[in-house]
C-alpha cells in the first residue's frame, strides 16, 4: 500500500501551492490601470489637490475655508441640497409608489406603463434639458395650462426664476431617471415569492395592505441602494444648470450649483485647489449621506 | 485504464478543519469502487482531489504510477460526471459530447464516429440536434455520461449522478451505468450517500465519515462484518438495532442479557472476555423473525409488543418495543442526528434512557401480529454482531 | 366590487397621468420638426405639420457651421463605440476573474471598484483633466475614449452574473474536458455572459453618449464635441432664447424647430440601442444544463 518511495519524492513537495494560487488574475488585469488612472489616482490627486496650494505645499483645510468663504458658495450648496432633497423625495414617492401600482396583474398592461416611463431615459443629459426648455416656455408648451396656474409663469423668463429652479432640475433628473429605476424595483418587487402575497390574501389583507406591509419592507434593499447612488449623482448637478443658464442668457448665474462652482474656480479663475476642495466637500456629503443612509435603514443587516 | 492510489491523503482548511484525513485507499485497474457516507464525510472532497479539481494538502495521489498531485485537470487523463450534470447550455448535445475531443484537437471524423458511438450506446440518438434546456432529466444525466466515456480515459469519476432522479429512473440508470463501465472496462470511482446505491452498484465500497475511511470491502462483507458501529448502523435498511447487553458467563456458555430476556449465545465464547460488562448488541431488521412463523423450539427468543406494522406486500416491517435498553454511543447519536432523526436525538440526548426500546423486524408477510399485540420474536443467533461501547469496534471471534 | 373597480379606476387614472408626464414631452419633440417656428406658437402643441418643415429644419440645422452638427453625430458615435469596445473588453474578463478567482487582492479590487462607483463622477473629472494634461493628450479624441472606457459598474455587473448565474461546475467540467483558463473562459464562460454583455454594451454606450461633464471640460474644439456638448453650442447660438444673439443670428437659421431636430436625431441612436438591447437580453440561457 504506501510505498516508502513516495516521501522522499514528495517531502516538501506535497505542500506546494498549485496554478489555482493566481487563478482569474490575468483576466483582471486589463481593468486594473484603468481602474487606476481614472478611478484611483484621480481620487487621490483630488484630495491631494484639495489639501495643497500652487506650490504644492500643505495647507491644511485652508482651500475650504476660503472656498466657503467665496460669496457663492452657501447659495450654491444651498440649492444643490434643497434639488437633491426634492428630487430623492420625489423618487422615493413616486418611483416605489409607480412600481406597487404597476406590480399586481395585468402584465402586457404593465409592461406598456413601464415601457413609456422608461422612454425618456435615451434622452438623458443635455438633450433632456432641451426638451424641457420648451416645455417650460409657455408661447409652445402643451402644458402653458400647468406653467401659468402652478408657477405663474407666462414667459419663459418667468418659468425659470430662481425659486423655481430646484423644483424644475428635480422635475428634469426624475423624467430622465425615474423610469429606470421603476423597472429596477419592478424587478425587486418580483423576487417576493409568490405565496408570501397569497398568505397575506388569506389573513385578509387588501392590497393596500399588502402594498405597504409586505412588499414595501421587503424592497427597503433596493429603495436604500436607489437613494444612496441618486443622493451621490444628485449633488453633482452640473448639466442642467449649465444648460439652462445659456439659455437665460445671464438670468441665471453660471454659478448656480456646487458642481459648476467648481468649475469656475477651475476654468475661470485657475483655482485647482479651491475647485478641489469643493469636489471634495461634494464626495463628503456623497459618503456622509451613503453612511447615513446604510445605516438607518439597516441594509448590510443579514437577519432577514 | 489505470489503477488509482491514494496514500496518507489529506485536505485541510485554514481553520484546521480536515474534510479528508489520512486516506489510504488503493482502487485496481478496472474497479468500480464506491465511496459512500452521510454528508460532510470528505467522499466528494475526495473525489475532487482525484480530479484536480481540489489541492491535496497532505499525501500522494497516483493514477496509475503517476503521481498527480501538481497535475492540472486535463493532463490527469480522467472524465467526470458531476452532480449537477454541468452540461453546456450553449451548445447541442452533440456539441456537448464532442466537446472534449475538439479541445484536445482529435480530427473532425474521428470526432464524428466516437460520438456517433457514445449516442448510441446511451439512446441519445435522436437528441443530437436539441439543447440541454429541452431535455429531461434522465436525458440529461445521460449526456453527460456520453462527454465522459467519448474520451476514453484512465478513470472515470461520478459524483453524485443520479441524485436528482426519480427513484424509478435511478434503479433503470445504475444498471446501464454498471453495464457500461463493465462493458469498457475502465476503472470507476462512484460517490454516493445512498448506501442501496453503493451496495447494488460498487464491486468493493469504501465507508468514509468525518474525513477517515472506516472500511473498505466488497458490499456482502460490509453487511456480514461491519468493522464498527458506524458502518454496521450505514448499511442496511431498515437500520441495524442497537441495543445495551450485559454478558454474562454461564457454565460453558455465554449469555447476553437484555432487559428481562436472556439469550444463550453458543459459539460466542470470544465474549467470554466481556463477563460482566456491557457490550452493544446489534440485529439486523431481517434476522428478527415472527416466533410462530420462524418455529423450531425455544432458541433466542424476545418478547415485546407491537408499536406499529408497515406492510410492504413482499414483507412486514414490525416496530415493538422490548423491556431493553438502547445502546448509546457518541456513534449512535451523531448518526441520528446525521439521518436527522429527531426523537432518536432527543432520546439519547436525555441522558437516562427509557427502560424499553423500540425494535424493527422484517417479517414474513404471513405473520398476524397487528398493533397493540403482544409478540415473541425469533432472534438468528448466528447473525447477532456485538460491538465494544467504547471504541464502537466490532468484537469478533479470533 | 364597486370598490374594486373604483380602486381599480384610481389606480389606472394615477398610471395614466404620469404616462402623459413621461410621454407628452417625447411627443412633442418628435412633432415639432414638422411646423414653422410661428407655427409652435399658434398652433396646438401636438398638431402635424408636413414632411417639408423638417427637410428645412435639417437644411438648416446642417448648414450651421458648416455641416458640424454631422460631425458631432459622428465624434459620438466614434467615442461611444470606441469606449464600449474597451470597457467590454476589460469590464467582462475583469468581472470573471473577479467572481472566480483566488488571487491576493481579489477583494480589495473589488472594493475599490465598489467604492469608486459612489465616488460623483464629477469630482474626479478635474484631476483627470490634469492628468491628460500632464500627458499632452488634451485635445484628442483619447482624452475622452480613454476615460470613458473606465466603467467600474459594469465590472461590478460581470461580476455579480458570474458569481451567481453561472455554476462553478460548469466551469470544472470545462477544465476537466481539457480547457485550460483562457480556453474556459472563451468557450463557455463568455458565450454564457451574453446577457451581460448586451447590458454591459447598453449601459456603457448609452452613458457614454449622454455624457456631458467630461468632454465638456477636456476638449476645446467644437469640432471635436460629441452631441451633448453639441447641443449646448446650438443653444448659444441660436436666437431662441437669446434675443442679443443678433449679429450671429442673421446667417443662422436655428429657431425652435431646428433646435427641436437637432435634439430628436441626437436621441435616435441611443434608442435603436434601447431596442435591440431589448431583444438581446436573453433570459434562461443556463436553465437546464444544470439542475439547481
Amino acid at each position: 500500500m504506501a510505498s516508502p518511495v513516495f516521501t522522499s519524492e514528495y517531502a516538501g513537495a506535497t505542500r506546494k501551492r498549485g496554478p489555482r494560487a493566481l487563478r482569474g488574475l490575468p483576466f483582471v488585469l486589463p481593468y486594473l490601470p484603468l481602474l487606476i488612472v481614472f478611478g484611483i489616482a484621480p481620487t487621490i490627486y483630488a484630495l491631494d489637490l484639495a489639501f495643497t496650494n500652487v506650490g504644492g505645499g500643505w495647507v491644511g483645510f485652508h482651500n475650504f475655508v476660503r472656498t466657503y468663504h467665496d460669496f457663492r458658495f452657501v447659495s450654491a450648496f444651498k440649492h444643490v441640497l434643497v434639488y437633491t432633497s426634492v428630487w430623492l423625495g420625489a423618487l422615493m414617492v413616486f418611483v416605489v409608489g409607480l412600481a406597487l401600482l404597476l406590480h399586481g396583474r395585468a402584465n402586457k398592461v404593465s409592461a406598456t406603463f413601464r415601457f413609456l416611463f422608461y422612454m425618456p431615459g435615451a434622452l438623458a443629459g443635455s438633450a433632456a434639458v432641451l426638451v424641457w426648455l420648451f416645455m417650460l416656455d409657455p408661447s409652445v408648451s402643451p402644458g402653458s395650462f400647468l406653467l401659468h396656474h402652478v408657477l405663474g409663469a407666462d414667459i419663459f423668463a418667468q418659468s425659470i426664476a430662481p425659486g423655481n429652479l430646484p423644483f424644475i432640475f428635480a422635475m428634469i433628473a426624475f423624467w430622465t431617471g425615474a423610469g429606470g429605476w421603476i423597472v429596477v424595483m419592478y424587478g425587486a418587487l418580483n423576487t417576493i415569492p409568490q405565496d408570501l402575497e397569497e398568505a397575506a390574501r388569506i389573513d385578509g389583507a387588501g392590497p393596500i395592505a399588502i402594498a405597504l406591509r409586505l412588499k414595501l419592507p421587503l424592497i427597503r434593499k433596493w429603495i436604500a441602494y436607489m437613494v444612496i447612488l441618486s443622493f451621490a449623482t444628485g449633488t453633482q448637478l452640473f448639466v442642467e444648470p449649465q444648460i439652462v443658464q445659456t439659455a437665460s442668457f445671464g438670468l441665471v448665474p453660471d454659478t448656480w450649483s456646487a458642481n459648476q462652482l467648481a468649475y469656475q474656480l477651475a476654468f475661470r479663475y485657475a483655482d485647482f485647489n479651491g475647485a478641489a476642495a469643493i469636489a471634495v466637500d461634494l464626495l463628503m456629503i456623497g459618503l456622509a449621506g451613503a453612511v447615513l443612509i446604510v445605516t438607518r435603514s439597516g441594509l448590510f443587516r443579514t437577519d432577514d | 485504464m489505470a489503477s488509482v492510489t491514494f496514500e496518507s491523503v489529506t485536505k485541510s482548511y485554514g481553520d484546521g478543519l480536515r474534510a479528508v484525513d489520512g486516506l489510504d485507499l488503493e482502487i485496481a485497474d478496472g474497479e468500480f469502487m464506491v465511496l459512500v457516507g452521510p454528508s460532510g464525510c470528505g467522499k466528494t472532497t475526495a473525489l475532487r482531489m482525484v480530479a484536480g479539481l481540489e489541492d491535496i494538502t497532505d499525501g500522494v495521489v497516483r493514477i496509475g504510477e503517476r503521481v498527480v498531485n501538481d497535475l492540472t485537470p486535463k493532463r490527469r487523463d480522467i472524465a467526470m460526471v458531476f452532480q449537477s450534470y454541468a452540461l453546456y447550455p450553449h451548445l447541442s448535445v452533440r456539441d456537448n459530447i464532442a466537446f472534449p475531443l475538439k479541445i484536445a484537437k482529435v480530427p473532425k471524423d474521428e470526432i464524428r464516429t466516437r460520438v456517433d458511438e457514445a449516442a448510441r450506446i446511451l439512446d441519445l440518438e435522436p437528441y443530437l440536434k436539441r439543447k440541454p434546456r429541452s431535455l429531461s432529466g434522465g436525458q440529461r444525466q445521460r449526456v453527460a455520461m456520453g462527454r465522459a466515456i467519448v474520451r476514453q480515459p484512465a478513470v472515470f469519476l461520478m459524483d453524485e449522478p443520479l441524485s436528482n432522479l426519480d427513484a424509478k429512473l435511478r434503479v433503470q440508470m445504475r444498471a446501464d451505468i454498471k453495464k457500461i463501465q463493465a462493458n469498457l472496462g475502465v476503472t470507476a470511482i462512484y460517490v454516493t450517500h445512498d448506501q442501496v446505491e453503493a451496495m447494488t452498484m460498487g464491486d468493493r465500497v469504501a465507508v468514509m465519515r468525518k474525513g477517515e475511511l472506516q472500511q473498505v470491502a466488497p458490499p456482502q462483507e460490509l453487511y456480514d462484518r461491519p468493522v464498527n458501529i458506524f458502518v454496521a448502523g450505514f448499511i442496511g435498511s431498515p437500520a441495524m438495532n442497537m441495543l445495551e447487553a450485559r454478558i454474562e458467563r454461564r457454565d460453558g456458555g455465554v449469555a447476553a442479557v437484555l432487559g428481562d430476556a436472556r439469550l444463550d449465545l453458543d459459539g460466542h465464547s470470544f465474549l467470554a472476555a466481556y463477563d460482566g460488562r456491557s457490550v452493544v448488541l446489534g440485529i439486523r431488521p431481517e434476522d428478527l423473525e415472527d416466533a410462530t412463523i420462524a418455529g423450531g423450539d425455544g432458541g433466542a427468543r424476545l418478547r415485546g409488543r407491537v408499536e406499529l406494522r408497515e406492510a410492504l406486500g413482499s414483507e412486514v416491517l414490525v416496530h415493538f418495543t422490548v423491556a431493553a435498553r438502547q445502546a448509546v454511543t457518541e456513534d449512535m447519536r451523531e448518526l441520528a442526528e446525521d439521518v436527522g432523526d429527531d426523537r432518536v436525538v432527543g432520546q439519547l440526548a436525555d441522558g437516562a434512557q427509557p427502560a424499553s426500546a423500540t425494535l424493527v423486524g422484517r417479517f414474513s408477510p404471513r405473520t398476524r401480529a397487528v398493533e397493540g399485540d403482544a409478540v415473541e420474536v425469533a432472534v438468528d443467533q448466528q447473525a447477532l454482531h456485538f460491538f465494544d461501547p467504547q471504541t464502537g469496534l466490532a468484537i469478533r471471534g479470533a | 366590487m364597486r370598490l374594486r373597480a373604483l380602486g381599480l379606476g384610481a389606480r389606472l387614472a394615477i398610471l395614466m397621468t404620469f404616462a402623459v408626464f413621461f410621454v407628452a414631452p417625447v411627443l412633442w419633440l418628435v412633432l415639432a420638426p414638422t411646423k414653422s417656428d410661428k407655427a409652435l406658437i399658434t398652433n396646438s402643441p401636438f398638431s402635424f405639420g408636413d414632411f417639408h418643415h423638417v427637410a428645412l429644419a435639417w437644411k438648416h440645422l446642417d448648414a450651421f457651421s458648416s455641416h458640424i452638427y454631422r460631425r458631432w453625430i459622428g465624434n459620438t458615435l466614434f467615442y461611444a463605440f470606441s469606449a464600449t469596445a474597451i470597457t467590454l473588453v476589460a469590464a467582462v474578463p475583469a468581472g470573471y476573474g473577479l467572481a472566480i478567482g483566488k488571487f491576493p487582492g481579489r477583494k480589495l479590487v473589488l472594493s475599490l471598484t465598489l467604492v469608486v462607483m459612489i465616488v460623483p463622477a464629477a469630482a474626479l473629472v478635474l484631476p483627470i483633466f490634469l492628468e491628460l494634461n500632464a500627458v499632452h493628450l488634451i485635445g484628442s479624441s483619447l482624452s475622452v475614449i480613454l476615460p470613458f472606457s473606465f466603467f467600474p459598474f459594469g465590472v461590478y455587473l460581470a461580476y455579480l452574473y458570474y458569481a451567481n448565474a453561472v455554476p462553478p461546475s460548469l466551469l470544472d467540467a470545462a477544465r476537466v474536458d481539457g480547457c485550460g483558463e483562457l480556453q474556459t473562459f472563451l468557450r463557455v464562460a463568455l458565450p454564457l455572459a451574453m446577457p451581460i454583455v448586451a447590458l454591459v454594451f447598453f449601459f456603457s454606450f448609452v452613458a457614454d453618449w449622454n455624457n456631458f461633464f467630461l468632454p465638456y471640460v477636456v476638449l476645446a474644439d467644437s469640432n471635436q464635441y460629441p452631441i451633448t456638448v453639441g447641443l449646448w453650442d446650438l443653444l448659444s447660438a441660436t436666437p431662441s432664447f437669446n434675443p442679443s444673439v443678433g449679429g450671429g443670428g442673421q446667417s443662422v437659421n436655428i429657431f425652435k424647430p431646428e433646435l427641436a431636430l437637432a435634439t430628436l436625431v441626437a436621441v435616435v441612436p441611443v434608442a435603436i440601442v434601447f431596442l435591440f438591447s431589448q431583444r438581446a437580453l436573453v433570459r434562461g440561457l443556463v436553465g437546464g444544463a444544470v439542475k439547481e
